[in-house]
């Protein structure tokens, strides 16, 4: 009785460290999906649930408040596939109001990843548009004509949409779809 | 002994387990920012003393200290006490771009944020006070010339104050990240 009690004990102390290590890596709580991409509107502010306050703590990251900008973080693309570094995406065309926004790559982990052009990411200033004001931004491992976003040597990567200055800030809850750009993938070596 | 009593032992040992497993994650969630070792501001402390501006290092692929940071904003940063009295922070704005400041408490989370449109006299500024220190302004204030100063009430004695400057084009970088090296953080006298 004693035995099994003790071992009951242990094997939920294990699980129980193990589970919180991986629910901190992604907190399930207070955060908003909207197609490929997740925002956690309540991140880094004094009313964060414990979860996001632990991962917060955990990553280091320090966080956007609602009145400077959102960073919204896609994983997927628009079908809800994992992003493939052997893909070619198409990431456009517009974005929400905002003063300025970046798009950038990252890994898993919400770093910068090296490449060959140095390149880590678009400003809204910098881009290459179309004719109606549109953009594209190809995200490939192989060299692309226009606003080309390396992949560089990563195995999962992630992206970045940071909206700065942005009226949408005070009610993300409210982000419509069709306003964000969607991740278009074009085909996979 | 008989097949259900054998079942009956199984279940309260898996519930024995799911109960144990549940109580010490809820244990892990809640103490993890108070136990941990290498949260923004250990990060920050290991970067610059306290009251000090220091550069944060720029977003790339060669820096891994924090996560997210933006590779098109500059940004600086001073770690506040407010155990000697309130802090007066002071930004000059003085370029085209996006500037901001925010307000974190010792454990990260914002509990204050300006933008640059909120400039007077080209700079953003913010008085940080504890509710002691507020009251103590408060009641010094002059009433028929009150005090123009934005102050900001701080959940956290120790935190920090991170400046942040957007270049509109990768040339631009260096000129935002000589912006916000004019962060100044800096002790008031007690209101006397």
């Amino acid at each position: 009785m004693v035995v099994k009690a003790l071992a009951a004990g242990a094997i939920g102390l294990a699980l129980g460290i193990a589970a919180s290590g991986s629910i901190l890596a992604d907190p399930p709580f207070g955060a908003v999906t909207i197609g490929a991409w997740r925002v956690f509107t309540k991140a880094g502010s004094l009313e964060a649930d414990p979860y996001t306050r632990a991962a917060l703590s955990r990553s280091g990251e320090i966080p956007l408040a609602l009145g400077e900008g959102l960073k919204l973080v896609a994983r997927v693309d628009s079908a809800g596939r994992p992003l493939d570094r052997r893909c070619l995406y198409r990431v456009g065309t517009h974005t929400p109001a905002a003063r300025y926004w970046t798009l950038s790559l990252t890994d898993a982990d919400g770093y910068s990843v090296e490449n060959a052009a140095g390149r880590y990411g678009f400003r809204s200033s910098e881009i290459l548009r179309d004719g109606d004001g549109g953009f594209s931004i190809y995200v490939s491992a192989l060299v692309h004509a226009g606003n080309w976003l390396p992949i560089g040597h990563v195995r999962t990567f992630a992206l970045a949409l940071r909206l700065y200055d942005t009226p949408l800030a005070a009610s993300a809850g409210g982000i419509e779809k069709s306003s964000l750009p969607t991740i278009e993938r074009e085909g996979c070596a | 002994m008989s097949v259900t009593a054998r079942l009956g032992g199984a279940t309260l040992f898996v519930a024995a387990v799911a109960a144990t497993a549940a109580l010490i994650h809820f244990a892990v969630v809640l103490l993890v920012p108070i136990v941990a070792t290498h949260d923004a501001y250990a990060r920050l402390a290991d970067l610059g003393s306290p009251g000090a501006t220091t550069s944060l290092p720029r977003a790339g692929p060669d820096e891994r200290r924090f996560p997210w940071d933006d590779p098109a904003l500059a940004a600086a940063f001073c770690r506040f006490d407010l155990s000697a009295g309130p802090v007066r922070v002071k930004a000059p704005v003085g370029r085209a771009g996006f500037a901001s400041l925010s307000f974190h408490t010792r454990r990260g989370a914002v509990f204050y944020a300006l933008t640059d449109r909120a400039v007077t006299h080209g700079r953003m500024e913010a008085v940080i006070a504890t509710p002691a220190q507020l009251r103590q302004l408060v009641a010094h204030d002059d009433e028929d010339d009150p005090s123009q100063d934005l102050r900001v009430v701080s959940p956290t004695v120790q935190g920090f104050v991170i400046m942040r400057a957007f270049s509109e084009l990768p040339s631009l970088y260096a000129a935002a990240a000589d912006e916000v090296k004019a962060l100044a953080c800096v002790t008031e006298p007690p209101p006397s």
